[in-house]
């Protein structure tokens, strides 16, 4: 394996100084939700941190994430790919093409075996190999193929994570998720449609600060990032709480940023950092600009029964159903009638 | 910042984040005096509303210092209204906020120079005497 | 499909059909039994008018009684009343009857609504402990009476616990509290609870039977 530079090597050699870096650890700590105190700890990790190398494998995606990821502000991505990570792969953002980008693949696999990250956006289709192939190879063959040497395997975005919409109702490629597939390494998942862009660097700064992967909820997230719902740290959850809602999309209450709970909001199911962290670099998020969260962060969020149905609906179905168990029940109650009559005139009689 | 404009957001005052911010403020200078012990405030984690963070900026005014700093983009460190009360926002090269803090102390580490930077700059002017050649430096010899 | 597909789904519905049948079927069968016969000659018109004059009547404890009933008919009025606001007046559970009835109504800020559920938890707890310790009470409680009350509390505890949370998450609170009221609508046409619709019937037959007779009622 070739000597990597650590990080505190690589900005010395750009010229960066020593308050450059100071301020470098502050933006991590805060990229990484650390309080303000872990500010000297992470200056001594990232001294002696090695750029890991990073192959991203793109399946049946839309490219939203990586787009998310070009947008990302904290650290800029051009910062990101050339001091804290290696970038060796990635079919929208490499020069390389073809045969000459599959071989740099094998060659980071083969240089950083056992250490290098797999970044995965889409999900893989296993109805049929031919719905999406790379270069030939069925994303499986690639996906399996290239996890075998990786430290980890961070899952980027809900189709990736969960399946996402190719894996929505009714699933015609039989897209399934990195998790599905993949059960000897390590999985983090970052969902979200996209996810969070500060959220993707976070998770790959963890790694190149600390080495590891940040502690995961029951669905493989970060819980820095998605250990609370939207609901709980919205700031129109006072207006829940006095029951002040917007009715319908552009009245009064909607006007006034009044809860969107009656407008579908699935804020209090959904677990994501939009409601802190936010969007475009904090500028705002779906609720602050008006419309209810959608959930896209949880498992099969397409499905979940409508974006605009508020989440205490019940799904009753048709009400022929209804119909038919009320006729049901008078029949029911005829024959208990008739059963009761039959008693009554025995009693009558006999008494 | 236009200080006339009014707070967009419908969250009134008692219910927002401001008040309670103010008052961690008021506990963490006191533990600054009695204890001589700093805090630092990370706001990117709060759920602030629409208009809130510009309350607060109002709330805690400029004071009577303020610095630029130019690394890897530039980073205002300005004293509030309030001594001991700093704001301190990081940019990046592309001008996006990458960190805002409210730090509680004399005077935020970030300000002083760094013994690391101390060190190469000596290294620095040394050899930039060198060049020009003065003869007093030949003899100090150092 | 996880545990909150299922609840809001096939739990609903499935306590929809059960909950409408056993209604129907109960109703039915009790309103079609025959009439005893009445011999004597009638006192006041009975009928209809009798029935609903009856089923006002009845809200208010005759004198005697008054003394006697005054702490359980407290801790109902708490139980009940509380159990209103909960159902009725909390916006989501609104929103739920508008998901079904096609339109809603203005409901309460949630403090009042949690202050209730508390209220209605904490009189049900008393008309248990006083149906434990009162021993006629016990000598004539059946499962009946102590499952009716524990699926009627089941839905207000689980939904007291979604704010608060403890440590679990609230998906899954949600479901268990969807659940909790399915069983209960299942539950509810055929035991003690079917006095939700039974209580008129009841009311309203006595009325019309002992008024004929000319009885004080």
């Amino acid at each position: 394996m070739k000597t990597i530079p650590t990080l505190g090597e690589i900005l010395q050699a750009q010229g960066v100084s020593r308050r450059g870096f100071m301020k470098y650890c502050a933006a991590t700590a805060s990229l990484l939700a650390l309080p303000p105190a872990m500010v000297p700890r992470i200056a001594r990790a990232l001294e002696q941190a090695r750029r890991p190398s990073v192959i991203w494998l793109s399946f049946q995606e839309c490219t939203g994430c990586t787009e998310s990821l070009t947008r990302s502000s904290s650290p800029t991505l051009e910062g990101l790919i050339f001091d804290s990570i290696s970038l060796d792969y990635h079919h929208t953002l490499q020069a390389a093409s073809g045969d000459a980008a599959e071989a740099a693949r094998h060659a980071a696999m083969q240089e950083n075996m056992g250490s290098y990250l797999v970044l995965v956006d889409g999900s893989i289709p296993m109805a049929n190999p031919g719905y999406s192939t790379i270069a030939g190879i069925s994303n499986y063959d690639m996906l399996m193929e290239t996890v075998e040497g990786a430290a980890a395997v961070v899952a980027i975005g809900s189709c990736a994570a969960f399946g996402g919409i190719p894996g929505a109702n009714p699933n015609p490629t039989g897209a399934v998720s990195v998790r599905d597939l993949v059960k000897d390494k390590p999985v983090v998942n970052v969902p979200g449609c996209p996810p969070i862009p500060m959220v993707i660097t976070a998770v790959l700064a963890q790694f190149l600060t600390f080495g590891r992967l940040p502690d995961l909820d029951l669905h493989g997230r970060p819980t820095a990032f998605f250990g609370q719902t939207i609901h709980d740290r919205c700031y129109r959850r006072p207006f829940y709480e006095q029951g002040r809602f917007a009715e319908t999309f552009d009245d009064e209450g909607a006007r006034k940023g009044w809860c969107l709970f009656k407008l579908g909001c699935k804020g209090p199911i959904t677990y994501n950092a939009c409601a802190t962290v936010k969007w475009n670099a904090g500028t705002s998020f779906p609720i602050e600009s008006g419309h209810p969260c959608l959930g896209c962060s949880e498992p099969g969020f397409w499905d979940k029964g409508g974006f605009y149905a508020p989440l205490s609906t019940g799904k009753f179905g048709s009400g022929g159903k209804l119909a038919g168990a009320a006729v049901a029940g008078v029949a029911l109650g005829a024959g208990a009638a008739v059963a009761g009559r039959r008693r009554q005139a025995k009693y009558t009689k006999e008494g | 910042m236009n200080t006339k404009q009014p707070i967009r957001s419908a969250i009134p005052y008692s219910r927002g984040n401001v008040k309670p911010l103010l008052n961690e403020i008021i506990h963490a200078l006191d533990r600054l005096l009695n204890d001589d012990e700093p805090t630092a405030i990370d706001l990117a984690s709060l759920p602030f509303a629409p208009g809130e963070l510009d309350e607060l900026e109002r709330a805690l005014g400029h004071g009577e210092l303020s610095a630029e700093l130019d690394a890897l983009g530039k980073s205002l460190i300005r004293e509030t209204a309030y001594p001991g009360v700093w704001w301190v926002e990081h940019r990046n090269t592309g001008g996006e906020v990458v960190g805002r803090y409210i730090e509680i102390t004399r005077s935020p580490e970030i300000l002083m120079s760094q013994d690391a930077d101390i060190g190469a700059g000596r290294a620095r002017l040394r050899e930039s005497l060198e060049d020009s050649g003065h003869q007093s430096n030949k003899e100090a010899g150092k | 499909m996880d545990l909150l597909e299922f609840a809001r789904g096939p739990a609903l519905q499935v306590a929809a059909y059960i909950l409408v049948a056993g209604v129907i079927w109960r109703l039915v069968g009790i309103i079609f039994l025959k009439e005893k016969p009445e011999f004597s000659e009638p006192r006041k018109p009975g009928g209809l008018m009798a029935a609903l004059k009856v089923i006002y009547t009845r809200s208010f404890t005759a004198a005697p009684f008054k003394r006697a009933t005054l702490y359980p008919k407290m801790l109902a009025y708490v139980l009940h009343g509380g159990l209103f606001i909960v159902v009725f007046l909390f916006v989501p559970h609104i929103v739920f009857f508008e998901g079904f009835l096609g339109f809603g109504w203005p409901g309460l800020p949630n403090n009042v609504i949690y202050i209730a559920g508390v209220a209605a938890v904490v009189s049900g707890v008393a008309l248990l402990v006083r149906r434990l310790t009162s021993p006629v009470l016990k000598l004539i409680s059946n499962f009946d009476d102590y499952f009716s009350w524990f699926v009627t509390m089941l839905p207000i505890v689980t939904g007291l616990l979604m704010p608060v949370r403890m440590g679990v998450r609230y998906e899954t609170l949600l479901a268990i509290h969807i659940i909790s009221v399915a069983v209960l609508m299942i539950w509810l046409p055929f035991g003690k609870l079917g006095h939700t619709f039974l209580v008129f019937v009841t009311r309203g037959t006595t009325g019309m039977v002992f008024e004929r007779r000319g009885a004080k009622t």
